[in-house]
């Protein structure tokens, strides 16, 4: 990797990384488990490394943003994630957040 | 699956204990559903090479059990800077003592070239333990900073909830061109402190925390130390005593953020009593011979002496510029501030 594409790549997983924790929380709106979420916000174009996702909920969870639960389901214990009501809050700003960022850089183009 | 349960226990064996379970589980539940869609897609079971492939892929246990961790660092960014700053002072200093201690032990002793060598030799491993040294030490203090983060937070990485944080106390005379000190900062000065003044106490029970090997040389060699070297040392003892104390009653009345100039001035003007005590010493001797009667060595005593005091004269001049210097300035400033009043 040429040192132009080692910069490029840090700052591409720089501009990802807070994109990714807004992909979650908006996939999260419905209920997921890890492999189904993940498998959700690749059909949605937001492909996510497993060691990137599954970590990053746990850490969400502890943060307040997301609850979760262990059920059954196809003969098989899985844990289920979903926005929290603080999440739900920090969310919608997080969108605002967003929106105004993009509206920016429209306005910049 | 044999395969994936001794990847799963590999990964178990990096994470945190208390939650192994947990995270083993969760993520057992979601390799076997991606497993499984896998194998519907291809129709039929992955072989021992697909599956050892795949697990390939996922990362080796090692960084995936890493992901879990919380971030840590052996010294994190928002004290890093300080660290450079003192791990510079500590080895540049340390190189300077050491060649003055060298060079005044090859003198005394007429090592020639064989000293040369020796002192050049060992130079590395003193310059290592000064590093190794200060790094022990910040480590710790990042690791408080960890378990303390409102205390060390002031914005900076090692906190995240910089929010709570009480705004440092306003202080109107802080230099406002400056960058005000942080409260980690003040911490570690008062930690430095507090070392610096036990590595004081602990130098006459032992003595090669000041000499290191030199303490062998003083024990055989024909000199002995002067008393005014104990006025001398009692001196910057207790300097340094009320310099920690000073510090200590900054931080508990949350005036940390300095610099205080006045306080610096008189810390200045206080430094140069023990200069003052070495200087005015009985006849300018610093070292006497064991055995007076002796006189095989008095002329390296006569050099030693001269040299030694010469030493602390250019120091007493140097100190005493300063003092005048930050005098003057203080002087200058307030003359300025005066007139913008107007």
């Amino acid at each position: 990797m040429t040192l132009a594409e080692n910069l490029f790549e840090n700052l591409r997983l720089e501009l990802r990384r807070g994109c990714l924790t807004l992909a979650v929380l908006a996939q999260l709106r419905q209920e997921h488990y890890g492999y189904t979420l993940r498998k959700a916000l690749a059909a949605r174009g937001m492909e996510i490394d497993e060691n990137t996702l599954y970590p990053l909920l746990r850490r969400l969870e502890a943060q307040g943003l997301l609850t979760s639960e262990w059920r059954e389901e196809d003969k098989r214990n899985k844990r289920f994630y979903r926005l929290s009501a603080d999440g739900e809050e920090i969310f919608t700003r997080l969108l605002k957040e967003w929106n105004d960022i993009n509206t920016a850089i429209s306005n910049l183009l | 699956m044999e395969l994936l349960d001794r990847y799963l226990q590999a990964v178990r064996r990096h994470l945190p204990w208390l939650r192994q379970d947990d995270i083993i589980a969760e993520l057992r539940a979601n390799l076997e559903a991606q497993l499984e869609d896998k194998e519907t897609e291809l129709g039929r079971k992955l072989t021992d090479a697909e599956m050892e492939a795949w697990l390939k892929q996922l990362g080796s246990p090692i960084q995936v059990a890493a992901r879990y961790q919380p971030q840590q660092y052996l010294i994190g960014p928002a004290l890093f800077p300080i660290y450079r700053f003192v791990m510079r002072l500590a080895i540049g200093w340390g190189v300077v003592i050491y060649a003055i201690a060298k060079t005044v032990e090859i003198v005394a002793k007429g090592q020639g070239a064989d000293g040369l060598v020796a002192a050049i030799v060992h130079l590395p491993g003193m310059v290592f333990i000064n590093a190794a040294v200060v790094t022990l030490i910040f480590a710790i203090v990042e690791r408080s900073g960890a378990q303390i983060p409102d205390k060390f937070a002031q914005g900076t990485a090692m906190g995240d909830d910089w929010m709570r944080v009480p705004a440092p106390p306003y202080d109107p005379r802080l230099d406002g061109r400056k960058k005000p000190k942080t409260y980690a900062q003040a911490v570690i000065e008062v930690i430095v402190g507090w070392i610096v003044l036990v590595w004081l106490l602990l130098v006459p029970h032992y003595p090669f925390l000041l000499m290191g090997p030199g303490v062998i040389w003083l024990k055989v060699s024909p000199f002995q130390l002067t008393p005014v070297w104990w006025t001398f040392y009692w001196c910057v003892v207790v300097l340094n005593g009320a310099e920690l104390a000073w510090r200590v009653i900054d931080l508990l009345q949350e005036r940390w953020q300095g610099p205080h100039h006045t306080q610096q001035l008189v810390k200045q003007a206080l430094g140069l009593i023990p200069l003052l005590v070495v200087l005015a010493a009985p006849g300018r001797e610093l070292v006497v011979l064991k055995n007076p009667a002796d006189l095989t060595h008095a002329a390296a005593l006569a050099q030693i002496n001269l040299w030694t005091w010469r030493g602390f004269a250019i120091i007493a001049a140097i100190t005493l510029m300063q003092l005048f210097w930050m005098a003057g300035k203080m002087s200058l400033d307030a003359w300025r501030r005066r007139l913008a009043a107007r």
